[in-house]
């Protein structure tokens, strides 16, 4: 058992116990969950007690690109099972239905990439289950496998995907770019490249499926109860109401439980049906590092033409992501690279084009950001770099192309957005005396400054919201004055718990703590779309906000009375999803991150010695909690660009382990300085818009900028480990 | 399936490892890493254990003065705070001490673990080297003392036999007035270490008379050549600097790393020589 708490007063806190929730809505209130995940009372997916219950293990493929000539299996004592594609209903598919359902729930007669299912091995004894495990051998026969961009394009092996191992293709032209750079006096050329990333979320990846009232329950740490739900049915051939999802607590996430647990969920879901009993799927770290998808890699090619004023009047660029052996989400992740492609300039003649290619790595999936921090990289180093080849002050040159309100947009749509990009400048020029550090260290040895300037587009791209999710959100009077909330996006650690219960009680009159918001159940809730693409609050809120205030109209009508509201696309925005031309994003967050370090010349370690940041994200719901996504967003992005390595050797990620993949831990940067400024959205709820992935998008390239100022030599990949920096220093 | 033993004091453990030749069990810091399973089973020992962590008669940190000497004795269980928190523990060993990882795991990791793991990347063995460091080994009856560059033989290898324990590590206490452990490891705390460096010297009228120079995970064992040493010993301040150059040249025939998933080679021999570069010149203008 544990103790009581004892109430500690914390700054900035506000205990609303019976504050109405009339007042501003940013005035930040003690988070819902702060009290048992602080106290440990909290209980996750390992911490379930369920009858019966077996444990589940992987028979994984140790090659990265092979014919599976034979498996030899031990003889398996009663009540433990080898469970493979045969197991699957004939009325089901060795698929699993993410965006694409091209990647198998068990691997039959090949492996494409190291980790890949093969099957699954069950039973009650866990160390029995291991045992078994070892004892079965895979014969297989070698085939050559792809790794690298380069290896893709050239098809090394044979190709891994379709006939040339391009998942999908774009391209993207405004103006005349042929032309434009007929007349331009200047060219500059860069190409940039970053790597891995493993989400590291504090809970491993788990999933319990049990056979509940005849039907398959999954219990799940996941961000989309409804993606399972649906994985699951198309694997198994039974209508989604067959399936019940259940989300349980969730310790992090950051994409990776977006639809990587579905990997685990249809296999799972096999072995219970055909099982009948609980089994658990609980990964180990280790495992969970080496065997689960990681932010693609990217290599983008940037080349820019000037006039003689040196004004940008042609763009160039050719983005590649590495999709891994399967596509899954890949495509989405590149339209998102590609449409943040220019970042937050007007660029008259621009033209992007973009590949995702198939290899045998492991296959890369959704993470904060999903495609943008890797095109945001680019264009920002590229216009740091186009700055420093023209001698001009790399910030002064950037703003000089900021993008304004009703300028054209890659995308061939008008910019709707009131961008305040210019005074939020002046704010962060203010808080963190950006153009005198500039100067002041322009000649010191160690000392560097960077900046760094990017928007984040606001739920699912295009239309995506209407034509593919439709979200709906309910809302019921409860007993005692109380309000039920029913939404499928969930908390992560985001602090959506909070924030949600803020927008509902202050239409209502209510105490934020009255508004009844449990962990959704896919039987219990409507389908309010996944909780990703920074839509939560900016698209499920502002249906929880309106559904809210239908639900007040009717309050009166007495206990049980229900309201409900449906995605509705803002008027007047045009969306070609075959071409991606139109409004890209109903909205956009801003952002200008600067980072300031010191080098040490004798071991090429970089100390960040200060980090600010000024964000436009609409209205904050809480401030405290947006300070909160935006210090985790601002350092798991400052580890992505500085000790985040992630290689892989032969297929196999080679730091598997937390001591070898090092995220960055308190003493590594100091406080992230951070500062909101309020542009009212009219389709957000109180005006908020996307925050959650912009957070990430500006410090690598602020952060490698600074390194690059103090080192005095241009960077193009992250991450910029001490080891790159004295390569570059040769 | 192993057997797992908690003798009742030092002579039961030194008996029963004698018997049955278990693996002492210390922190199990490394260990139960080293043996990990799937959570929820047991550790893949492959031999019996013996907890050793226990053993009050070897939780100490004592000083001895014996002739001119004071050597500081450090008890076999005594753990990384005993010996961070120690007053006479030399610098640079304190400072190796809290390089390492974080303080849960200090309390209850022991500097005898440390060195028994022997790993090339072990934070303590860089400092030990550099002190001239004794192990003192005891087996039912018998005990001998070995210096640790004898005691440690190759990656996780030692001299140590399979009815023996290490029972404490000796550190003569010497004048030391330019000290430095530098530790270059993957990130600012609780990090593993690319590479690390120790230099110990002291100066008896205005020429050095003692110096130590020692390299962590640049090798297969900590770097340290007396030979080399031994070519600094009677310089003044000036002419040390006036050697340095020749002197890192020297060493960058010795320190010979390699790539890993933590750093590379080439980095690990030219900030190692950094160092050394750094502390000489530091070095150079005392006196
Ligand atoms: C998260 C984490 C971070 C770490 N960070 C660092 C770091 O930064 N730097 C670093 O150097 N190390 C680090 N380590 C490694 C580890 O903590 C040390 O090596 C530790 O000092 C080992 O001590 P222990 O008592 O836990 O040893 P144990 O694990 O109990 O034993 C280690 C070895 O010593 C042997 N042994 C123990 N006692 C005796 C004895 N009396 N006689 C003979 N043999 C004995 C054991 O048989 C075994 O071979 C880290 C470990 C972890 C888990």
């Amino acid at each position: 058992m544990v103790g009581a708490i004892h109430e500690l007063p914390i700054k900035g806190w506000i205990d609303t116990k019976g504050v109405k929730m009339g007042a501003r809505i940013s005035i930040p209130v003690r988070r819902i969950d702060a009290k048992e995940k602080a106290g440990g009372w909290t209980k996750y997916i390992g911490d379930y007690q369920f009858k019966n219950l077996q444990h589940g293990r992987f028979l994984r493929s140790e090659r990265a690109r092979a014919k599976i000539i034979e498996i030899k299996k031990p003889d398996f004592p009663e009540g433990y099972y080898y469970i493979d594609a045969s197991d699957i209903p004939s009325s089901g598919k060795n698929n699993i239905q993410m965006i694409k359902d091209d990647w198998r729930v068990f691997a039959v007669s090949d492996v494409k990439y190291i980790g890949e299912t093969i099957a699954v091995i069950l039973g009650p004894d866990k160390q029995k289950v291991l045992d078994l495990l070892n004892r079965i051998e895979v014969i297989y026969e070698d085939l050559v496998p792809a790794f690298t961009f380069d290896d893709a394009l050239s098809c090394k092996g044979g190709a891994v995907y379709g006939d040339n191992n391009i998942f999908s293709e774009y391209l993207l032209n405004v103006g005349n770019v042929d032309n434009a750079f007929k007349d331009a006096v200047k060219i500059v050329e860069g190409k940039y490249e970053t790597g891995f990333q493993e989400h590291l979320y504090m809970e491993t990846q788990g999933l319990v499926g049990a056979w509940e009232d005849e039907k398959i329950t999954i219990y799940a740490s996941s961000q989309c109860p409804f993606y399972i739900r649906k994985s699951v049915a198309v694997t198994l051939g039974v209508p989604v109401e067959d399936i019940r999802v259940r989300q349980t607590t969730t310790g992090g996430a950051f994409g990776g439980k977006e639809h990587f647990p579905d990997v685990i969920a249809t296999p799972l879901a096999v072995a219970v049906n055909k099982v009948k009993k609980p089994v658990a799927m609980i990964y180990d770290r280790i495992e969970d590092i080496s065997f689960t998808s990681k932010r693609h890699p990217s290599k983008i090619t940037i080349k820019t033409g000037l006039d003689k004023s040196n004004n940008i009047i042609a763009m160039d660029i050719d983005t590649l992501v590495n999709g891994g052996a399967y596509e899954s989400s890949t495509t989405i992740v590149l339209q998102r690279a590609i449409l943040h492609g220019i970042g937050v300039y007007n660029i008259p003649n621009a033209r992007i084009r973009g590949r995702a290619v198939a290899t045998n790595t492991f296959p890369s999936d959704a993470y904060r950001g999903f495609g943008a921090p890797q095109g945001l990289f680019a264009i920002e180093m590229h216009m740091s770099h186009v700055a420093d080849e023209l001698g001009l002050d790399s910030s002064d040159f950037r703003r000089k192309h900021f993008i304004k309100t009703n300028d054209i947009t890659i995308t061939n749509a008008k910019m709707h957005d009131d961008v305040k990009l210019p005074e939020m400048f002046e704010k962060i020029d203010e808080m963190s005396d950006y153009s005198s550090k500039v100067k002041e260290f322009a000649n010191d040895p160690v000392k560097g400054i960077g900046i760094a300037f990017v928007n984040h587009g606001g739920g699912f791209t295009g239309n995506g919201e209407q034509a593919i999710i439709k979200g709906v959100v309910k809302m019921k009077r409860l007993e005692g004055g109380k309000a039920g909330l029913y939404v499928s996006v969930v908390e992560m650690g985001q602090g959506l718990q909070t924030t949600m219960r803020k927008i509902a009680a202050k239409e209502l009159g209510l105490d934020y703590e009255d508004i009844v918001y449990d962990n959704p159940d896919t039987d219990i809730v409507p389908d309010s779309g996944p909780t990703c693409a920074s839509r939560s609050i900016m698209v499920v809120g502002f249906l929880v906000q309106e559904c809210a205030k239908k639900l007040k109209a009717k309050w009166n009508e007495g206990v049980g009375v229900e309201a409900e509201d449906v995605y509705k696309h803002p008027d007047g925005l045009v969306w070609e999803q075959e071409t991606l031309q139109g409004d890209a994003y109903p909205s956009y967050g801003w952002g200008i991150n600067v980072i300031e370090v010191e080098f040490d010349p004798v071991t090429y370690e970089v100390k960040t010695t200060g980090i600010w940041a000024v964000w436009d994200i609409g209205v904050a719901i809480d401030e405290t909690i947006m300070q909160g996504q935006s210090s985790g967003g601002v350092i798991q992005a400052l580890g992505y660009a500085s000790i985040e390595k992630c290689e892989l050797k032969n297929g196999t990620f080679m730091q598997h382990t937390m001591a070898d993949y090092t995220i960055p831990t308190s003493l590594d940067f100091p406080k992230v300085e951070t500062c909101f400024i309020d542009n009212p959205y009219k389709y957000g709820p109180s005006g908020a818009k996307g925050a959650g992935e912009l957070v990430f998008d500006a410090a690598p390239p602020a952060y490698a900028e600074a390194v690059q100022n103090a080192i005095g030599k241009r960077i193009y990949d992250i991450p910029v480990t001490p080891e790159m920096i004295m390569e570059a220093l040769k | 399936m192993v057997d797992s033993y908690r003798p009742k004091d030092l002579k039961d453990a030194l008996s029963i490892r004698a018997e049955y030749n278990p693996q002492p069990l210390a922190g199990g810091t490394d260990l139960m890493v080293r043996y990990q399973s799937w959570s929820g089973t047991l550790p893949l020992f492959t031999k019996s254990v013996m907890f050793v962590g226990h053993l009050k008669e070897m939780k100490y940190i004592k000083k001895e003065a014996k002739d001119k000497t004071v050597t500081l004795v450090i008890g076999g269980t005594a753990t990384l705070t005993d010996v961070a928190n120690h007053p006479d523990t030399p610098v640079v060993l304190k400072e190796a001490v809290l390089s390492i990882a974080a303080p849960a795991l200090r309390n209850n990791a022991t500097l005898t673990g440390n060195i028994c793991n022997a790993s090339p990347a072990g934070d303590s063995i860089c400092a030990l080297y550099a002190l001239d460091a004794v192990i003192v080994i005891e087996k039912s009856g018998s005990r001998r003392e070995v210096p640790i560059t004898e005691f440690i033989t190759g990656p996780g290898r030692t001299i140590l036999g399979p009815d023996e324990l290490v029972t404490a590590i000796k550190i003569p206490l010497k004048a030391s007035s330019v000290n430095d452990f530098t530790k270059v490891g993957t990130r600012r705390a609780n990090a593993l270490s690319k590479l690390s460096f120790t230099g110990v010297a002291d100066y008896k009228n205005g020429r050095i008379d003692s110096i130590a120079l020692t390299f962590g995970a640049v090798g297969p064992t900590v770097v340290r050549s007396v030979e080399l040493e031994k070519k600094l010993i009677g310089l003044s301040g000036p002419e040390l600097k006036a050697m340095i150059p020749k002197v890192i040249d020297d060493y960058s025939t010795v320190i010979v790393p390699i790539d890993d998933q933590r750093s590379t080679a080439v980095y690990r021999k030219k900030v190692a020589l950094n160092l050394l570069e750094k502390y000489l010149k530091e070095l150079s203008s005392h006196e």
